[in-house]
């Protein structure tokens, strides 16, 4: 089989040469700064949680590393999985999406062993703030690893935004968690949770709509 | 198929700028790929618009390969990514013109007798549906290649190799049946 003329000439036409994109985790390096400003953002702007002295630096500033740590590898997962032919098996999904939500849910069990705070007053408002703020901050991570991603060529974008939307919010998360003094489960299994959950989503649709308007304007450029 | 090796090599010297390293690439692989288009799609002529649609991706796809990894893995996952894209592109489209034997079609004025807008209805019938429609979208009802890709979320060269091609095809046919019509009348 021989490349057709008109496919060859089409090709020539914007053919030059690429430098291919870095290993998926070597770009992840570039959330690096993103991850950093959503750790500390919430602590400098407001204040570090009451419990602090009670939880010891491990129990707020260690837990919260980790907690970004692991957001940064699903961020590189979802980087993986944007390139073709280096995409995740269900099952390595299914891990990428478990594994972060145990990883929650053991922050806030051990936050909540080591300070017991429960939320007495306030309940929607509290849960409000954490959400919303939650969610905020992960948007610019979203925003960003929604471009890396979409530099690629996701063959799967809602799976590879989802994962990135997800390590997104478990960095915002992560950062949210310094400033909140409350560790009772039920506030943040529902409230600091859901904004992980609202951003997994988010970076599904955007990772979605980036890819669909990059196609369309391949498809625009063409002769 | 040249071996993994080779095809390793040739996608890096076609990322850094040999072109006619792509030539050699589509003659290796081509096969394989339009194999499994194949039996995605059970439609040859589907397939044969499959593949150059999923060698275009490929081109524009090429800084996300990695040549520390094998290059049909790559290929495969782009190819299926077209045939998805393609079928989901299938299901949303508004309308098709399947029914060929409802439509006016501009037959020559000086040809322009029942018999011939039977048989070029017939012939069009047979050519491959994707193709006719580019054919009838673009030469009957006057749509423009971009506005046939845009319809389809095909790019713009795909739309036009698909109505050449049906264009190809639609002649062999109509050759065939005016060849025969010819030998019959001899006899």
């Amino acid at each position: 089989m021989t490349l057709p003329a008109e496919l060859r000439a089409h090709i020539a036409t914007d053919y030059q040469p690429v430098r291919p994109l870095r290993s998926p985790w070597a770009r992840t390096l570039w959330i690096l700064p993103l991850a950093a400003v959503a750790l500390f953002a919430a602590s400098i702007a407001f204040n570090v949680r009451q419990d602090a002295p009670n939880l010891g630096w491990l129990g707020v500033w260690g837990l919260s590393i980790a907690q970004s740590v692991m957001g940064l590898l699903v961020v590189g997962a979802a980087l993986r999985e944007s390139i073709p032919g280096r995409d995740w098996s269900r099952g390595a999904i299914a891990l990428w999406l478990a594994i972060p939500i145990v990883t929650v849910l053991g922050v806030t069990l051990t936050s909540w062993e080591a300070s017991p705070v429960l939320l007495h007053a306030g309940w929607w408002l509290v849960g409000g703030i954490c959400f919303a703020g939650s969610a905020a901050t992960a948007l610019p991570v979203v925003a960003f690893a929604s471009i890396l991603a979409a530099r690629a060529y996701p063959t799967r974008p809602a799976v590879a935004g989802a994962l990135l939307g997800l390590g997104a919010g478990l960095m915002a998360d992560a950062g949210w968690r310094i400033f909140c003094h409350f560790s009772e489960p039920a506030h943040v299994l529902s409230a600091h949770l859901a904004a992980v959950v609202m951003s997994t989503l988010i970076g599904a649709l955007v990772a979605v709509r980036l890819c669909g308007l990059r196609s369309s304007s391949v498809r625009r450029g063409g002769p | 198929m040249a071996d993994d090796q080779a095809l390793r090599e040739l996608m890096r010297e076609y990322q850094s700028g040999r072109f006619e390293a792509f030539d050699e690439i589509y003659a290796s692989i081509a096969p394989a790929v339009r194999r499994y288009l194949l039996s995605q799609a059970r439609d040859g002529a589907k397939a044969d618009d499959l593949v150059q649609e999923t060698f275009l991706q490929m081109h524009r796809a090429r800084h996300t390969y990695d040549s520390s990894f094998p290059l049909m893995p790559w290929t495969m996952a782009i190819a299926r990514h077209v045939w998805l894209m393609d079928r989901r592109t299938l299901s949303r489209r508004p309308w098709t013109p399947e029914d060929v034997t409802a439509m006016d079609l501009p037959v020559k004025a000086d040809a322009a007798s029942f018999a011939d807008r039977v048989e070029v209805r017939r012939a069009l019938g047979k050519v491959a549906p994707a193709r006719r429609n580019a054919v009838i979208q673009h030469h009957v009802l006057g749509f423009s290649f971009k506005e046939i890709a845009e319809r389809a979320g095909i790019a713009e060269t795909a739309a036009k190799l698909r109505s050449s091609r049906g264009m190809q095809q639609l002649r062999a046919l109509l050759k065939g049946t005016t060849d025969g019509a010819e030998s019959k009348r001899k006899r």
